[in-house]
């Protein structure tokens, strides 16, 4: 009989306990305001997710603090709006993989209560993320991936911050105009040459879209495998297409093979037009000094800190936390907790859809942000960040500086591009 | 595995009442998820068998029927707006064709020339696929989200009919195997498995039930693409054509025991937890240990104890073995 | 500058000796015990670790490292060949293939475990750089990895057809049960072609790391075109294997040039299943 009471009241007691413990408070306002983040945190990008994971965790912590800063909620504790509540990370490792995009997203919503979701870096990821939190109704708001598809999908909850691809390509191009305008440079011939993935075959369509607008001439358009043993076929290609300029989509693998080859069988176009693996932290350290005169699309650069000294700060910021510099991965995945945080303060609660009107207003300054931007405002359809533009960088002496626009270079471009033979 | 055994039924029977009230206890939208991955490689592994653990024909390409599936079906309704459960049959006929046409000229091949052959022919499917621009080459297809409801193979609130619909082709699926196992063309399978020659001494037309076996397989592991297709609403050919989905589906099988009817599906439902849930738990420290303990566990069990889990289950339903 | 059709040419031997010299070791080990080591390309990722981890730490040229990568590569593969290999031999047939892909992974991530997934390179081998000869440019690194390998093809060739053991190994990959018969202990032939193949992709390793960048996940697609390149030459053969790693070369480099880039793969693998289908032992296999 003892027994039997006993077990029941455990039973009936630890159901109680857990019961009340699923319950969410429905009293007050929330302490924590939980935000999923989503990266590829183990498989081959793993550095990268890492990269992109301290960005963001460098704005939680600029966010929940008290910093003389002039970034959005930089100056106060929290989100005053919600009584100080500060913002959790919840993180999720999606391992690079589409399906486990999904199904983290729908985990961080569903089991760990997060109001908002950012990431994912790869654009097949946050696809298939962003899909997940339509249809839950929960805000996404993105500043790494740079697909240009992501946006044309006409989804209500999705935002995305950073430029895209398009943007990039269509820079390319504006600087090829300047060139011959400003430099007197002229160009005539392009070669187009493009990993085979999302990213690259997006990149290649943009840019032959483009060329063809701006009247340039594609003589040579080449996908080919990120991974592969040997590109000797893809360069002798290119040698014999012989074009004025190059424009390459790469990641950080094929960047260093391609590099190495260019050098090995003498490629000497007038310029390197290049994208995301030219700019990966991992590029320079493996080919020093072979990089330089290389000009990458960025988003980012250090040297924005001469125009712009909260750039400056925030490094310093970054550095004493994770003791090397910011790189463009963790500058853009930096962004995102900040428009959220901005939103949310403004929406005075953690409803999504308040939050998403919130976002909708959005209307960030250009000088609290750490990029060349007018600022941050979405576009009402297809809620991409109007101001969001990139700028070119090239290596010289292996450091990355800012040399278009011409208005805001730090450096003078170094054009044509030094033939191989020529240097040290 | 000869025909089962009334306890072996019985076990089967309840465990199955134990799947279809899961969904009514289990709310979680996680947990559902880890099951549905446990029925959707327990179903690739059940069609593996029948070509691999029965036939002898060890398929590590099965990721091309899968992906051939996934495309069939979604080109399909992206495209000319065709059901989903059409494009599912017009997927697996595909599918059977492709690996007939892979299958008869590498009927002669033995064990390993078989294994890489297979490989290869995967290789080649995915890097067509990655260039093709009919079925959006890299960018892959993204399936238009429709209002849920069955005849739309879509569903958004919840998870639980996608989870009921794969218990139902997973359950196919072991009905099919059941019937190969059963059959006249089990018996030869079991029989000549590993030696060809005494085959052709026989002079059972054995190439043709080999055939057969390759394209039920390739049969129902397309239909599990077409799942994936419509669970997922996205496919890129580095979601479904990879050499690591062919990889799992032949652990799955060899770790439940291949040559056994439910031994995939042992496999499976040991190999996924474990998969989600060291990415969910060990995943975002970073350093890869999950997949470390996976190839360990790998490596152990085919040095050590080959015939799988279900090696151990089998004695039970028969007392001493 | 390194245009035209003869400098794709002199790439379709330099790349495919280096694949040549990364097969070797697979086609005796697959010769011998009848079983494809898929971790092949991990072992090879291992040996150019060694390379890296020798340059790095101790400033030792990936020359003077190719015996240690060499030894060290002999010893893993004895004991694997040892602990998890031998338990298969002899058993079903699905365990021997998937054991080793099993060891594949382990390798794999016991890497990214330990040197993280980051990219490496050797930045200043002594060997490295570029001949002009005319309009071709040849690359020193490859053109070093090309001699290796065919001093290394020599080398086994020689070994196998003049040395007590070298006989004993090809008795055993000729025919098992004649060899065991005559009195040879096959368990130790197999640990030792185990060990010697292994031995052989180190040395690859320690060449390759000259030139090409170095992670965990190297191995994968150089594995890969191992399996076809051994299986195309024969499995067992070792002219075979040198003979079918320069014919691929030839077709993934002038593939690439001449037909599609993006496809350069494929037809390598289609040549393999064509040649397979036709002549299923392979070019020189018996």
């Amino acid at each position: 009989m003892g027994n039997i009471t006993r077990r029941s009241f455990l039973i009936g007691g630890s159901a109680l306990a857990v019961s009340a413990w699923m319950v969410p408070p429905v009293w007050g306002a929330p302490k924590t305001i939980k935000i999923g983040g989503l990266y590829p945190l183990t498989g081959n990008l793993a550095s990268t997710g890492l990269d992109c994971r301290r960005g963001a965790e460098l704005a939680v912590e600029i966010i929940n603090g008290k910093y003389d800063l002039n970034l959005p909620l930089a100056k106060t504790e929290g989100l005053p709006n919600l009584g100080g509540a500060k913002i959790e990370m919840v993180w999720a490792d999606t391992k690079g993989e589409p399906k486990n995009g999904q199904a983290e997203a729908e985990r961080v919503v569903t089991q760990d209560g997060v109001v908002g979701v950012i990431g994912a870096y790869q654009s097949s990821v946050t696809k298939t993320a962003s899909q997940a939190t339509e249809r839950l109704g929960i805000p996404y708001v993105c500043s790494d991936s740079s697909s240009p598809t992501l946006t044309e999908r006409g989804l209500k909850y999705f935002f995305r911050v950073s430029p895209h691809d398009g943007i990039f390509a269509h820079d390319q191009f504006n600087f090829l105009k300047d060139l011959e305008r400003v430099k007197k440079q002229k160009v005539q011939t392009v070669a187009l040459l493009y990993e085979n993935t999302e990213f690259g075959s997006n990149v290649g369509k943009q840019e032959q879209k483009y060329a063809q607008e701006y009247g340039y001439k594609a003589v040579e358009d080449i996908s080919y495998t990120a991974n592969a043993t040997d590109v000797t076929s893809e360069v002798g290609r290119l040698i014999k297409a012989n074009p004025d300029v190059l424009m390459h989509a790469s990641y950080i693998t094929d960047a260093i093979l391609f590099t190495k080859t260019f050098k090995e069988m003498g490629f000497n176009p007038k310029g390197m037009l290049t994208m995301a693996g030219y700019i990966e932290p991992g590029y320079l350290p493996a080919v020093k000094a072979d990089g330089d005169y290389f000009i990458v699309r960025s988003t980012f650069a250090l040297d924005l800190a001469k125009s712009k000294p909260l750039v400056g700060k925030v490094n310093e910021l970054f550095k004493k936390k994770f003791g090397i510099d910011m790189s463009e991965n963790a500058a853009r995945s930096f962004t995102a907790p900040f428009v959220f945080a901005d939103a949310i303060n403004r929406a005075k609660t953690t409803e999504a859809e308040a939050v998403v009107k919130a976002l909708l207003e959005t209307s960030i300054p250009g000088d609290q942000v750490i990029y060349p931007w007018k600022g941050v405002k979405f576009d009402p359809q297809s809620h991409q960040n109007i101001y969001a533009t990139g700028t070119l960088v090239q290596v010289q002496n292996q450091q990355y500086v800012t040399v278009w626009p011409f208005e805001s270079a730090a450096k003078d471009l170094v054009w044509p591009f030094p033939a191989w033979k020529s240097r040290k | 595995m000869r025909t089962p055994t009334r306890r072996q039924i019985s076990v089967f029977a309840f465990v199955l009442v134990l799947l279809l009230l899961y969904p009514l206890f289990v709310k979680g939208s996680f947990p559902l998820h880890v099951m549905i991955m446990v029925f959707l490689f327990a179903m690739l592994g059940v069609a593996w068998n029948i070509m691999g653990g029965y036939a002898g024909m060890f398929s590590f390409g099965q990721a091309a029927f899968f992906g051939i599936g996934a495309y069939t079906s979604s080109y399909l309704l992206t495209t000319y707006h065709v059901s989903p459960w059409i494009g599912l049959l017009a997927g697996g006929v595909l599918a059977a064709l492709a690996a007939a046409a892979i299958g008869i000229p590498c009927s002669n091949l033995r064990g390993h020339y078989f294994a890489i052959a297979s490989i290869a022919f995967a290789e080649i499917v995915r890097i067509h696929f990655n260039n093709w621009k009919l079925v959006g080459a890299a960018e892959g297809l993204t399936l238009p989200i429709l209002g849920q409801s069955f005849r739309n193979f879509e569903f958004h609130s919840s998870k639980v009919p996608y989870y009921y619909i794969l218990l139902g082709f997973l359950i196919l699926s072991l009905l099919v195997c059941t019937w190969v196992s059963t059959s006249r063309m089990g018996f030869y399978f079991r029989a000549l498995k590993e030696s060809h020659d005494l085959a052709k001494v026989v002079g059972i037309n054995f190439v043709r039930y080999r055939l057969a076996a390759i394209m039920i397989s390739a049969f129902l592991t397309a239909m599990a693409g077409t799942f994936y297709a419509q669970y997922i609403l996205y496919l890129d050919p580095d979601s479904v054509l990879i050499l690591p989905i062919s990889v799992q589906v032949v652990l799955v099988a060899m770790l439940g025991g291949a040559g056994s009817i439910m031994g995939p599906v042992i496999g499976a439902a040991i190999l996924l937890p474990i998969s989600e849930g060291t990415r969910v738990w060990l995943g975002p420290k970073g350093t890869g240990i999950d997949m470390v303990v996976y190839g360990t566990l790998i490596m152990l069990i085919s040095a050590y104890h080959p015939q799988g889990v279900w090696g151990l289950f089998s004695r039970i339903g028969r007392g001493k073995a | 500058m390194g245009g035209g059709v003869l400098q794709q040419v002199v790439n379709s031997l330099l790349i495919g000796s280096v694949y040549s010299l990364v097969a070797i070791g697979l086609t005796l080990i697959w010769g011998v015990m009848n079983i494809i080591n898929f971790a092949h390309g991990d072992f090879l990722m291992v040996g150019m670790f060694i390379a890296f981890w020798f340059y790095t730490l101790l400033h030792l040229d990936p020359v003077f490292s190719i015996p240690i990568c060499a030894a060290v590569l002999f010893i893993l593969g004895g004991l694997i060949y040892r602990f998890i290999v031998s338990k298969v031999m002899g058993g079903p047939l699905l365990a021997q293939l998937v054991v080793t892909f099993g060891v594949s992974i382990f390798l794999a991530n016991l890497a990214v475990m330990l040197w993280t997934p980051d990219f490496r390179l050797i930045e200043k081998p002594l060997l490295s750089g570029t001949w002009s000869l005319g309009t071709v440019q040849l690359s020193i690194p490859k053109f070093a990895a090309s001699l290796g390998s065919v001093l290394v093809s020599a080398g086994v060739f020689l070994f196998l057809k003049r040395t007590k053991t070298g006989k004993a190994i090809l008795a055993v990959e000729m025919n098992r049960e004649s060899a065991l018969l005559i009195g040879i202990n096959t368990d130790r032939i197999n640990a030792l072609s185990f060990g010697i193949g292994s031995a052989l992709v180190g040395i690859a390793g320690a060449f390759l790391a000259m030139y090409y960048y170095i992670y965990p996940q190297v191995g994968g697609l150089f594995g890969l075109i191992s399996f076809c390149i051994v299986a195309l030459g024969g499995f067992g053969s070792i002219e075979g294997a040198f003979i079918a790693g320069i014919l691929i070369g030839f077709v993934q480099t002038l593939g690439g040039y001449y037909f599609d880039p993006a496809y350069k793969y494929a037809l390598v693998f289609l040549v393999y299943l064509i040649t397979v289908w036709i002549r299923p032992q392979g070019l020189l296999g018996w």
